[in-house]
C-alpha cells in the first residue's frame, strides 16, 4: 500500500456546472482538516475551467495533459467531444496511466449517456456509473 | 429479411419510451397501457409474416395441438425470427406458460432512474449552487415510481396481438424484469378463452 496521500478529486464538468464528483484515496477518520483541504480543492478546480477551455481549442486531442498547477498539485482534463470535461487534482501521477483511466471513464460516460432516461448535461446520479468510476479509479490511481 | 443494427433499435426504443413518458406527463400506468397497446399493433402484423416466411422457408409449425405447442412456437421460432433470441418455456401448464427471456435487446443501455426522484421533463434541470452530484428533484416535482414501468411492456402486446389473431385470448404481464432487480425477465402467458372461428356477425348468412 503507498503512503498517505492527500485524496484526489475528479469532476465530471458539464456546460454549466459539475455533472459529476467523487473522491478517490480517501482515508476515513480525517475530519475537520480534509473538510478545508477540499474546498481548496474545488476552488484550484473551478479556476482552472478558463485554461481547459484554452487548451482544449488549441490542442486537438481529447487528452490535454497537465492543464493547471497549483503548489504541488496538478490538474489534468480530458475533454470529450461535446465538451464534457472530465477533471482530475492529483499530485504527479502518471501521464500514460491517466490517459488510460481517463479513456476508462470516457467509455463508462458513454455508455451513460446511451441509457435512454438519461438527458445529456444534467447531473449523473446513476449508482453503477458511480460504483465503476470508483472501480476504475482503485485500479488506475492507487 | 432486412436486419436491423441492435444498438439501433434499442436506442430507438428507448426514444420512444420518453417520448411517451413527456407526452403522458409522467403517469406510468398509462405508459404501461400504451405500450401493451403498441405492441398488440405490431403483434397483429408479425403472425402472418412468421407463417407466411416459415412457408417459405420450409420450416414446419402446423397447426399447435396443445398449448404447450403454441408456447415453443412463439418462443423458439417468433422470437428467434424477430429478434435473433430465443427464450425458455417453463411452467406450462394446459392454460398458461412462462417465458424467460435471458437477454433483451431493447434494454441493453436501460438503467431506470431511481423512485422517488423527479419525471422527465423539458425544462432546465436546475439551478445548483453546491458542487458535487444532485440528487433529484426539489420540492415541488412529482415523485415517481419509476419500479413500476414495464420498460419492455411491448412484448406483451406483441404476443397478444400474435395469439389473438389465431383465435386465442390471452393475457400477458411481465413477472420479474431485470430492470427492477429480479434476475430474469418472465413474462406469463395465460389463455383466457379461445376465440370463435369465422367473420363477424354483418357477415353471416340470413
Amino acid at each position: 500500500m503507498s503512503a498517505q496521500q492527500a485524496p484526489l478529486l475528479f469532476l465530471v464538468v458539464g456546460r454549466n456546472e459539475p455533472l459529476y464528483c467523487a473522491e478517490f484515496g480517501k482515508t476515513p477518520g480525517t475530519p475537520a482538516t480534509a473538510q478545508t483541504i477540499s474546498r481548496q480543492q474545488y476552488i484550484i478546480m473551478h479556476s482552472a475551467l478558463d485554461l481547459v477551455d484554452k487548451c482544449a481549442w488549441v490542442d486537438g486531442n481529447m487528452y490535454l495533459r497537465n492543464v493547471d498547477q497549483y503548489n504541488h498539485q496538478q490538474v489534468s482534463t480530458f475533454v470529450t467531444a461535446c465538451h464534457v470535461k472530465f477533471m482530475l487534482l492529483h499530485t504527479g501521477k502518471n501521464d500514460e496511466t491517466l490517459r488510460v483511466f481517463f479513456n476508462e471513464i470516457y467509455e463508462l460516460y458513454t455508455k451513460l449517456s446511451m441509457n435512454p432516461f438519461y438527458k445529456f448535461d444534467t447531473p449523473i446520479t446513476s449508482k453503477q456509473f458511480d460504483a465503476r468510476v470508483k472501480a476504475a479509479a482503485r485500479r488506475y490511481l492507487s | 429479411m432486412p436486419k436491423a443494427n441492435t444498438e439501433l433499435f434499442a436506442l430507438t426504443y428507448g426514444s420512444l419510451v420518453t417520448e411517451l413518458i413527456k407526452d403522458y406527463d409522467n403517469d406510468i400506468d398509462e405508459i404501461n397501457k400504451q405500450l401493451d397497446r403498441i405492441g398488440y399493433s405490431i403483434g397483429v402484423r408479425c403472425i402472418d409474416e412468421l407463417l407466411s416466411k416459415c412457408e417459405v422457408n420450409g420450416v414446419d409449425i402446423g397447426p399447435c395441438n396443445s398449448f404447450q405447442n403454441t408456447a415453443e412456437v412463439v418462443a423458439k421460432i417468433g422470437f428467434r425470427c424477430f429478434l435473433g433470441m430465443t427464450c425458455d418455456v417453463t411452467n406450462v401448464t394446459e392454460n398458461s406458460f412462462s417465458l424467460f427471456l435471458y437477454e433483451n435487446p431493447l434494454s441493453i443501455f436501460v438503467e431506470l432512474p431511481e423512485s422517488g426522484g423527479g419525471g422527465l421533463n423539458d425544462d432546465d434541470g436546475g439551478l445548483n449552487d453546491d458542487f458535487g452530484a444532485a440528487a433529484g428533484g426539489s420540492g415541488g416535482i412529482k415523485r415517481l415510481e419509476w419500479s413500476k414501468l414495464k420498460y419492455s411492456n411491448i412484448y406483451c402486446g406483441v404476443i397478444r396481438g400474435a395469439l389473438e389473431q389465431v383465435n386465442m385470448k390471452v393475457s400477458c404481464n411481465f413477472a420479474r424484469d431485470v430492470l427492477r432487480g429480479d434476475d430474469v425477465n418472465e413474462i406469463k402467458v395465460e389463455l383466457k378463452e379461445m376465440l370463435a372461428e369465422g367473420a363477424g356477425e354483418e357477415y353471416q348468412d340470413e
